[in-house]
């Protein structure tokens, strides 16, 4: 009996593939009996398309009908099958069979009964030698797989027939076993329906096989089987139905015993799959997870229902089919050669930085070498005192603790937030876990090293030339601001310095690829961490990122997210608090320091006296005016390459230079004019060195910009204002070695040996510790244990303005235990848990640079008075003069209480806050982990470098010789995966994505940018 | 047209690179010229008024002579008893308080059982958070032997520092360094003496130990001997004391006068000693020995010592107090670390202010000696410090005592009297000027004036001569801005 052919063609808005499937069809050597064709409620014309091409039915239907819903709309207008000869054929607008396809699948049918379905080997649509699919198979643990995805048609698979399933594009299914199933399950929409329908064919006791012969083109509109797009948002769609289909298939094909396991598995594995997908550079596949797992977890009708529909045909049990499964050792093979691609994609397209060959190597030890000769005074130090410098908490648990919301043991000690420096602190402390604080004398030694690490990294983002990374390196460690932030202790400007340029390094590349953006997005973090008053300038650099970032906005966007779950917690309080202002300031203990002037600041020198060369041209009698204008002189090189930059090619990289600069200033600029804290009676400004930090970056990018246009002479100009620079800043160098740093070795401790020692047994014993003021006044705090340390500093006492009811009463404590008073001491020494009185000696000016004043007379008077007063009070007994002034002692009996930390609240805030830090944080480190390119990645690479080779290959055949539409394609399509980057290419590409954005735009062909910009999107 | 295209690139090149260039000077002079405003936050204090304490005043307590046993040379003995008057009010001055004077051990003085001991006079705390006024002063005429000549001094508060400008170790001098200690605190008290030749070695001079309650005797001979011009810096530890210096002197064999010094004001840069009184000398000056100090024992001079490591450079300005004689002035270079005597020769008898104006801290005292007849005294005039609003004047018995007022602000201050009997006198100190105000013996006088004064009380008359500055409250109960951060 003659086979009668239902094509039943489902096509929705796909005009632009719907003439040649159409030409495809008209051309079969054996036509289809009856042509139905279903338009899924096109906007476009394909209604008139495929009314031109008169069909025996014309269907219209809605827009979100499934393909199997149209087929089964379609099928429900042929009449009822006669025999088993009766066959559909289901195409898509976008599935064009070569002229023997419908031929070869009727053969395959009508030679063997048992076979029910037969699916073509379906080709790429632009590239007709690739294969794009052909059959489909499951895992043993039930993941689809396709058995051949994107290979070269060399006849090598043409032996197979037998499979589990074959895609929708071009099956070939008898109406009768069709009409048995009840077609394609309703509930699976785009993913897996082929698969599903194929498996039931199979347990119904039919076969399934594929026929190499019949091929047909496919362009995966998204018709029939998943959209094959790698457009960002279509991809995202595709990976969340293949997952709820997987998941769907799972609860139906699993014995009803197991269906709950597998329901309470659903989302705990969607939480894994997280961090999987993290680690696989598939960030967007997340939502999708969730709302998969989730979906299919209340979806209990659709469950039931395709559940009943699997058991009303089955005929064979599961063991039939477990031969046609993907076998675990073919799993693991393929998921190797997965692993392999991705590493692949990993090195290919970044340019080789060539660290040992170009020099950097010798930077970073000359760098070593300066750094030591400079902090020679500071050698075998295990400790460091002096300015912001305090040590940290002595072991791990306790430097972690204070990173929570919770209790902090600043001033007389509260429940509040943390500031994100103690996160900083505690990653720097758990580096030296064995001692903590030493992480900061490390931080110290390795300061200059990294610093010239960092910047010659993130010149050889704007250069490949040796010595203008050198010079970057050179320019960068001799940054004034770094040398103050050093001299004068001031940890978190250091690692602000040593951060900054690692920030441009990552977001140079954040464009382009998931890790660097966390990366950035972690960097970001830790600088608004170390330097809160960076922020606004910082967010403007990110916001005029994302302007320009074009298609890749989704790797920007996101990267201030860690610095946020960081500062949440804080920016409630303050929030709480309305002391909005005090978010910008420093963290860590303020450091007083002397007013400098403005126009200063425009030198780079952060801190007073010229930068140290007040002192010195004081004793050789040189006006300071003067010596301003001979700073300005020696600065002057530099200012002047810097600006020449903006004259040359390259302009976009120089233009955001001086962006940052101008940035850095203006910051720099308004820390000088903010104070927010106070020590005593002086009040600090917010350092200053931080946007100076920003401006000297934007200085050095702009002078290696200048200076990568030269020639041979680049390295001249460069080393002279090097020279100028280091001539300019010796000082600051020296000042450790001339004695005018305050940072000096210390001794283990921050309090008397003797408190130390009562603090061993009693870790909240309290020291009343005063410092005379310069105004008469006196400084009176309580410290808890063996001293302050720097990870228990906190913002938010530092910049609170009013003090409470409790300060006060200690304030009142303090004025009366330093005056001949009849105040009763001992109730309120008692409450505060204070066993121990400390003066110290008369605060000097400032902790900055050159010669320390002496205390003023009204200091000194007030530390008479204080001393007398507590040598002639009872309730104190004089202990003696120790290194850090003079202590007593309380008379009373020890009395534990007073200092105790109260029953914590606010449990939930650090709870919560914890949470969401941690699983923001986890999630950018899991993304920052290089794993290499993911696999959709991969597979887009793959199937652009098939299409990119057959477009070369039609065009050779069509002309003799070979010429590329664009260099960049050009050069993809030769050599892929690439090697290094083309000669000519170089400058305007690095100008270009100085602005986040890979900019093809110098490539004249559209097609090329396009292609460019999606292969960017995948690395 | 590449040729165009170059020209048009190179163009806008030029016209980007050159608006860069002017942000970029427009950044930078934005930074350099325009003065921005600061946001400031005030550093968090309060001004913490110490709660008031019991008010205690140590009064040096019987003239004391060396032992003439020369077995004993560290004991003392008293001669005679010596009168003292005290006096205590609220802090208004309004109410009469009754002070409590309790005697403390005098340790070194053999005969303090029949002649007394010094006297700490103490008033407790008021309920209201102010502090209550007390003075107190002492008076002793001795005329035996080896003493002889009038002592007046006031009875002061306890102090971790003190400097004893007065006194002399010379031949014929004797100089003995009085320490009470009314805490209930061990005190140790280090005494550094400073001569004409700077810092005196003296081993035993430190680690003097104050027994609470107690009086402690240092002959200043023992530790410096043959210093003409020592100037003594008492430091304690641990409990306070009250410093006196007891200056007596003999020539040949006459005593030539006696003097109880209290503590001179504290290292400042102006110092001001009120009611300088210098006294009709006899026309024949007995023995005439040659150098009282460094000069004729006859001639009024200031002693001055400035601690620091800088020389000062000196204004000395003597003004008549009753406007009687014509002021005068000498400029004079002080090296640091050694006391300088400066005669003022020149000066006529009168009642004087002198004011030092120094660039440098300075400590200072006068010195002035009176005869008639055969008595013969002298006295030390101490700085004094500026005092509060409402102060106390207890004037012990001695020969026609008189409150001497300064006023070193530019206004003039009208000043009430009021005595214990409820007798008011009224004066007017001018600005920049002085004020006498007579007063009776053995008579209490509540002053009230304007804070800033400095007063001293005088006795003159009959041979006789002392003084003694009234003391300003101790800065310890001043309220003090206590920084919380």
């Amino acid at each position: 009996m003659q086979p009668r052919v239902t094509a039943i063609l489902v096509a929705r808005n796909g005009a632009l593939h719907l003439e040649r499937t159409l030409e495809a069809l008209r051309a079969q050597s054996r036509q289809p009996d009856v042509i139905i064709t279903v338009d899924c409620g096109s906007t476009d014309d394909t209604g008139e398309l495929l009314a031109a091409f008169g069909p025996t039915h014309l269907l219209v239907a809605d827009a979100h009908l499934s393909f199997g819903q149209a087929i089964t709309a379609a099928v429900r207008v042929c009449a009822p099958p006669e025999s088993e000869h009766d066959l559909l054929w289901l195409l898509a607008q976008d599935s064009a069979p070569e002229r023997d396809a419908l031929a070869a699948l009727l053969d395959e049918l009508e030679i063997a009964p048992s076979v029910a379905c037969a699916g073509p080997k379906v080709m790429e649509w632009d590239a007709p030698d690739y294969i794009r699919e052909f059959g489909q198979s499951v895992t043993p643990y039930g993941a689809a797989v396709t058995l051949v995805e994107s290979e070269l048609d060399q006849a090598q698979h043409d032996g197979q027939s037998d499979v589990l399933a074959v895609s929708a594009v071009g099956m070939l299914v008898r109406h009768t076993v069709w009409d048995e199933l009840g077609g394609f399950d309703p509930a699976l929409h785009e993913a897996d329906d082929a698969l599903d329908f194929c498996i039931r064919v199979r347990l119904a006791g039919y076969r399934v096989s594929v026929v190499a012969a019949a091929r047909v083109a496919s362009a995966a509109d998204g018709v029939a089987g998943p959209n094959g797009s790698f457009r960002s948002q279509l991809r995202r769609r595709r990976l969340r139905a293949a997952r709820a289909a997987q998941l769907h298939r799972r609860l139906v094909y699993a014995p009803g015993w197991a269906v709950p396991l597998h329901w309470i598995t659903l989302v705990p594995l969607a939480i894994l799959r997280c961090i999987v997908q993290l680690l696989g550079k598939e960030p967007g596949a997340i939502p999708g997870e969730f709302s998969a797992a989730f979906g299919t977890a209340f979806g209990w009708m659709r469950i039931r229902n395709s559940r009943k529909r699997l058991a009303s045909t089955k005929k064979l049990g599961w063991a039939s089919i477990a031969g046609l499964r993907v076998p675990t050792a073919e799993v693991r093979r393929r998921r190797a050669m997965q692993r392999e691609l991705s590493l692949t994609g990993l090195r290919s397209g970044r340019p080789e930085i060539r660290f040992l060959s170009g020099g950097g190597a010798w930077t970073v030890a000359g760098a070593g070498v300066l750094g030591i000769a400079v902090l020679a005074p500071l050698l075998g130090a295990r400790t460091l005192t002096g300015g912001g410098l305090l040590p940290l908490e002595g072991t791990l648990p306790e430097l972690w603790g204070s990173v929570a919301y919770g209790w902090r043991d600043a001033g007389l000690g509260f429940v509040g937030a943390a500031d994100p420096f103690a996160a900083v602190l505690a990653v720097l402390g758990s580096l030296t876990f064995w001692d903590p604080s030493y992480s900061l004398v490390l931080l110290y030694f390795l300061a200059f090293p990294l610093a010239a690490l960092g910047a010659w990294m993130a010149a050889s983002r704007l250069t490949d030339r040796s010595g203008l990374r050198a010079t970057a390196a050179v320019l960068w460690i001799l940054a004034p601001t770094f040398l103050a932030a050093l001299v004068t202790g001031r940890p978190a400007a250091i690692l602000l310095h040593l951060l900054l340029p690692w920030l441009f390094f990552a977001g140079f590349a954040a464009a382009r690829s998931w890790s660097a953006s966390a990366a950035s997005a972690l960097l970001f973090a830790a600088i608004v961490a170390c330097a809160p008053s960076l922020t606004p300038a910082l967010l403007v650099g990110w916001v005029i990122c994302l302007v320009v970032s074009g298609r890749s906005i989704m790797r920007f966007i996101g990267i201030p997210l860690p610095a946020l779950a960081l500062a949440a917690p804080l920016i409630w309080d303050q929030g709480r608090r309305g002391n909005w202002l005090a978010l910008l300031a420093d963290p860590g203990r303020p450091v007083p320091m002397k007013a400098v002037p403005d126009p200063q600041l425009l030198l780079g020198i952060p801190v007073g006296e010229l930068g140290g060369w007040a002192p010195i041209i004081r004793d050789l009698g040189i006006p300071v005016d003067t010596m301003q204008i001979v700073l300005a002189l020696l600065l002057a090189p530099l200012a002047v390459i810097a600006l020449a930059g903006l004259f040359l090619p390259g302009i976009r990289s120089a233009g955001f230079s001086l962006l940052a600069a101008i940035l850095g200033v203006a910051t720099a600029v308004a820390s000088n004019h903010l104070f927010l804290t106070s020590m005593g009676d002086q009040k600090v400004s917010v350092w200053t060195g931080s946007g100076l930090s920003l401006y000297w970056l934007g200085i050095v990018g702009a002078v290696i910009v200048a200076l990568r246009r030269a020639r041979g002479l680049a390295l001249v100009p460069a080393a002279a204002a090097s020279l100028a620079l280091l001539v300019a800043v010796v000082p600051l160098a020296a000042s450790g070695l001339l004695g005018t740093s305050p940072v000096a070795k210390g001794i283990d401790r921050t309090l008397p040996a003797f408190i130390a020692a009562e603090a061993q047994t009693d870790p909240r014993v309290g020291t009343l510790q005063l410092v005379p003021q310069r105004d008469g006044g006196i400084l009176g705090t309580v410290v808890r244990g063996a001293g302050p340390t720097l990870n228990d500093q906190s913002t938010i006492h530092n910049t609170r303005s009013a003090s409470s009811q409790n300060e006060a009463e200690f304030s009142t404590l303090a004025g009366n235990l330093v005056s001949q008073s009849g105040l009763d001491a001992a109730v309120g020494l008692a409450d505060f848990g204070i066993r121990f009185a400390l003066l110290r000696p008369a605060a000097g000016t400032s902790a900055d640079l050159g010669v320390s004043e002496p205390a003023t007379p009204e200091a000194a008077e007030t530390a008479r008075r204080a001393a007398t007063a507590l040598d002639g009070n009872a309730a104190f007994a004089f202990v003696g003069d120790t290194a850090f002034g003079q202590l007593w002692r309380t008379t009373a009996t020890a009395d534990a209480g007073g200092g105790a930390i109260p029953d914590e609240t606010g449990q939930t805030v650090r709870l919560v806050s914890l949470i969401l830090a941690a699983v923001v944080i986890g999630a950018t480190v899991l993304l920052s982990i290089p794993t290499g390119a993911s696999r959709e990645a991969v597979r887009q690479a793959n199937r652009d470098a098939n299409r990119q080779a057959a477009r070369a290959n039609v065009r050779g055949k069509r002309r003799v010789r070979v010429r590329p539409t664009g260099r960049r394609a050009a050069a993809r399509a030769e050599s892929r995966p690439r090697s290094g980057r083309l000669p000519g290419a170089r400058d305007e590409g690095h100008a270009g994505s100085v602005l986040g954005n890979a900019a093809s735009s110098e490539a004249g062909d559209d097609r090329a940018v396009l292609e460019s910009q999606e292969n960017d999107n995948a690395r | 047209m590449p040729g165009k295209r170059a020209f048009v690139a190179a163009g806008a090149r030029a016209a980007v690179g050159l608006a860069g260039a002017v942000l970029a000077v427009a950044a930078v002079g934005s930074a350099a010229l325009v003065q921005w405003p600061y946001i400031e936050r005030d550093p968090v204090s309060s001004l913490v008024t110490p709660v008031p304490s019991e008010q205690v005043r140590v009064c040096p307590g019987p003239l004391l002579t060396l032992a003439e046993d020369s077995n004993q040379a560290s004991a003392v003995t008293s001669v005679g008893r010596a009168f003292s008057l005290y006096a205590a009010r609220d802090a208004s001055g309004a109410e009469q308080l009754p002070p409590v004077a309790t005697e403390i051990e005098a340790v070194d003085n053999s005969t303090s059982s029949s002649d007394g001991s010094p006297v700490v006079v103490s008033v407790p705390a008021e309920e209201k958070a102010a502090m209550s006024l007390l003075t107190g002063s002492q008076s002793q005429t001795a005329a035996v032997e080896s003493l002889g000549g009038l002592a007046a001094a006031s009875c002061t508060e306890a102090t971790a520092e003190a400097w004893l400008v007065g006194g002399s170790t010379d031949i014929g001098h004797t100089s003995l360094v009085l320490l009470s200690n009314p805490t209930t605190v061990l005190a140790t008290v280090d005494l550094a003496v400073y001569g004409e030749t700077g810092l005196v070695d003296a081993p035993g001079a430190n680690g003097i130990l104050v027994q609470p309650g107690t009086q402690q005797v240092v002959s200043l001979a023992g530790l410096a001997p043959n210093v003409k011009s020592p100037v003594v810096h008492v430091l304690s530890h641990g409990g306070r004391v009250s410093a006196s210096l007891e200056h007596s002197l003999i020539e040949g064999i006459e005593p030539a006068g006696v003097e109880l010094t209290g503590p001179a004001g504290a290292p400042a840069q102006l110092q001001v000693i009120p009611g300088m009184l210098v006294a009709a000398q006899a026309s024949s000056s007995g023995g005439n020995s040659a150098d009282v100090g460094a000069l004729p024992a006859n001639v009024p001079s200031v002693r001055i010592f400035v601690p620091g490591p800088d020389a000062a450079s000196v204004e000395v300005g003597i003004t008549s107090e009753d406007g009687q004689a014509s002021g005068d002035s000498l400029q004079v270079e002080i090296q640091p670390g050694v006391v300088t005597e400066v005669p003022l020769e020149a000066i006529a008898t009168g009642n004087f202010v002198v004011r030092l104006d120094s660039d440098q801290p300075l400590v200072a005292s006068a010195f002035s000696s009176t005869s008639a007849g055969e008595t013969r005294d002298f006295a030390w005039f101490t700085s004094g410090g500026m005092l509060a609003e409402t102060f106390l004047v207890s004037a012990a018995d001695g020969p026609s005592p008189s409150l001497h007022l300064y006023n070193s602000d530019a206004s003039d201050v009208e000043v009430t009297v009021t005595s214990d009997t409820g007798r008011e006198v009224a004066a007017t100190v001018t600005g920049g000027g002085s004020a006498v105000v007579p007063l009776s013996a053995a008579t209490s006088y509540t002053v009230t004036a304007r804070a800033g004064l400095v007063a001293s009380v005088g006795y003159s008359g009959g041979g006789l001569l002392s003084s003694f500055t009234l003391s300003a409250m101790g800065p310890l109960a001043t309220p003090i801005t206590v920084y919380e951060r």
